[in-house]
């Protein structure tokens, strides 16, 4: 299912004013920052293209920027009227008059659905209002049925040239639904877009994870009345039994080199860390004692591995070394401190605490330094994980009635919803870059 | 005067002497054979109430016999009449409900039994020990705040700490299994505190009768 991010083709498109140097324009990694007002021309439909194509393919490509929490988007509807109508990409001369159109940077484009009408160009070119530069032109060539993923590269791009590390744009996130007494995992798109089923099975099915290539998820199903841990391929197929020691067999985490997988197991009576090797087999325990050991998740540099631990009477958040030594606690506030994430890059962990009677997403430095509470008051929020590059955090939250899905930039900006109103969502996982 | 007195008085009691030496002797050789007979008859008498005892207490003790079988029977009847079959979609096998397991409840993110829950649990124990074929599995549940992994351990340890209570009161540990639902399988599913108080819970499934 992963071939099609392959057959883009790429092309580095110039322009009539050779682009510039790339700088920084937004540095996200900045406690707070202004988002970058960027203005959207209308996308020109070349040809026979169909206006309604052209027309979602904006809509998504604006859908994506809104969701990156790094724009304010202008889009058409939203310009002066001798804007509005302005359809493709602007040449240089006229670049002028964009600049009364309230945005900072430019993003126009156009598509083309070539020869059979099976095949898509999308051609797009970013420009500095401002300094009146170009900064980057390329053209995607792809079948039509990948449009998103073209429109999700482009998203990328302009993330890439703007913020100085590419977006996550084409990643996808894991996550469990309910379905009356069953629990399945779902797949959707970063954007919320291409939900997809990943089991079907009518068992409670929970505790998505990705394996390292992304191309399987791990689970704990009840198919054989025991919390099993299973690996199924993205369509579907190949479920393969991974783990059935009586008990729970539960939130494998994979070291970064892929060798070994930390995950709880309950086969003493309590739930315990252990170690497995990549193909489930030589089984070590890394915690001792009475405590209940639960959501190991490795350092990116697979040093250590933060988990959650109630030995000290109430749970708390733990970092060990990969072998089991050195355990030391991160977390002092407050009495239920569970399920941490450590972030891509290093610094942080995030993790799901309990603060006025309710359920928030904290983060805090790996020396325990920094605390913060991203998530407002008035409503739960569980099972903090983080996207590939660190910026953003999905979480579940019942702001909105039942429990959905949510991302929010790591900073707690931007908070908005992945999935539909429907609920009964929870237990997101995000995936690596498809790429 | 006193003189003849005490010549009397010798002679009275070498009289005496002489009837208490002789006497015995006398009755032995006289009586013997009624006597023979009158204490035959009253060991037979004695037998027959015996057996006659004996007869009546094992007639008691057959009647109560029976009445324990039957009663016993009456329970074993009862508890088949209390099972209900349980399958659950994607879930594999068959297990059963009774009533007469009682399930015990749980105060939030604790897994100790409290004192009026290991009433429960003794009189489950009783239960179990007047079927000992009976295996059960006992699941933990737990209401739905916290992460849903976290509440996976947290159920794994009521479940634990139930058994290991039941096996503190006599029951063997091989007859018990345990699972952790966490809090994916709701009594009640509102979202408030009742409901909260009723999901966590130990609850009692049986896996072979």
């Amino acid at each position: 299912m992963v071939k099609y991010f392959i057959c883009i083709l790429i092309v580095l498109l110039s322009f009539s004013i050779p682009s510039v140097e790339a700088r920084v324009y937004l540095d996200i990694n900045a406690p707070t920052f202004v988002q970058i007002p960027i203005v959207l021309p209308k996308w020109k439909s070349v040809e026979k293209t169909p206006p309604a194509l052209t027309a979602k393919i904006y809509e998504v490509l604006a859908n994506n920027l809104t969701l990156s929490g790094f724009f304010k988007v202008i889009d058409h509807t939203l310009l002066p009227s001798y804007l509005k109508e302005k359809e493709g990409i602007p040449s240089m001369l006229s670049i002028q008059e964009w600049a009364s159109s309230g945005g900072e940077i430019l993003l126009a484009g156009e598509a083309t659905l070539e020869g059979d009408g099976l095949n898509l160009r999308l051609k797009f070119h970013l420009v500095d209002l401002v300094e009146q530069k170009h900064l980057t032109g390329k053209q995607y060539d792809s079948k039509l049925q990948n449009f998103r993923n073209m429109v999700h590269r482009i998203a990328d791009e302009t993330i890439l040239h703007l913020t100085g590390e590419k977006g996550v744009h084409n990643t996808k996130i894991a996550y469990v639904i309910r379905q009356g007494e069953s629990r399945e995992i779902s797949v959707a798109d970063f954007d919320g877009a291409n939900v997809r089923p990943i089991t079907q099975n009518q068992s409670i099915n929970l505790s998505p994870v990705w394996t390292p290539d992304g191309q399987k998820i791990a689970f704990t199903s009840y198919l054989k009345r025991n919390p099993d841990l299973y690996l199924i391929d993205l369509n579907g197929r190949n479920l393969q039994r991974f783990s059935s020691h009586p008990g729970l067999n539960v939130s494998p985490s994979w070291s970064p080199d892929g060798k070994q997988i930390a995950l709880m197991l309950g086969k003493e009576g309590k739930s315990d860390i252990y170690l497995l090797d990549a193909k489930g087999e030589n089984l070590k325990r890394l915690t001792t004692g009475h405590g209940n050991e639960s959501t190991p998740r490795w350092s990116p540099d697979g040093r250590q591995i933060v988990f959650s631990s109630d030995r000290s009477g109430s749970p708390q958040i733990y970092i060990m070394s990969s072998d089991g030594s050195n355990v030391r606690r991160l977390t002092f506030e407050g009495n239920y401190n569970v399920s941490p994430s450590w972030s891509p890059k290093g610094d942080r962990i995030a993790f799901c605490g309990r603060a006025g009677g309710q359920f928030h997403i904290f983060t805090i430095g790996t020396d325990g330094s920094g605390l913060k509470k991203l998530t407002p008051n008035g409503s739960n929020n569980e099972s903090p994980c983080w996207s590939p590059d660190g910026r953003y955090i999905a979480f579940s939250s019942t702001r909105a009635g039942g429990s959905r899905i949510f991302i929010m930039n790591a900073n707690g900006f931007n908070q908005r919803p992945l999935t539909t109103p429907k609920g009964g969502e929870s237990s997101p996982a995000w995936s690596k870059r498809f790429e | 005067m006193k003189r003849k007195s005490y010549i009397v008085s010798v002679i009275f009691v070498l009289c005496i002497g002489l009837i208490l030496m002789g006497c015995p002797k006398k009755t032995v050789v006289k009586d013997e054979p009624s006597a023979r007979a009158e204490a035959a008859k009253i060991e037979a008498d004695r037998a027959a109430k015996e057996k006659e005892r004996e007869a009546r207490e094992k007639e008691v003790k057959e009647k109560e016999t029976v009445r324990l079988k039957e009663k016993e029977e009456q329970a074993k009847r009862e508890f088949e009449r209390s099972l209900v079959a349980k399958r659950t979609p994607g879930i594999e096998g068959e297990v059963f409900e009774s009533g007469l397991l009682k399930p015990i409840f749980f105060e939030f993110d604790k897994y100790d039994i409290r004192p009026g829950d290991a009433e429960i649990l003794k009189e489950n124990s009783a239960l179990l020990k007047k079927f000992p074929n009976v295996k059960i599995q006992i699941e933990g549940h737990c209401d739905e705040r916290g992460t849903n992994e976290y509440n996976l351990a947290l159920g794994e340890r009521r479940a634990n700490s139930t058994k290991k209570y039941l096996a503190s009161l006599g029951i063997a540990a091989d007859r018990i299994s345990t699972i952790s639902y966490g809090e994916e399988k709701p009594m009640d599913p509102a979202h408030n505190e009742e409901a909260w108080a009723k999901n966590r819970r130990a609850h009692f499934v049986i896996t072979a009768k």
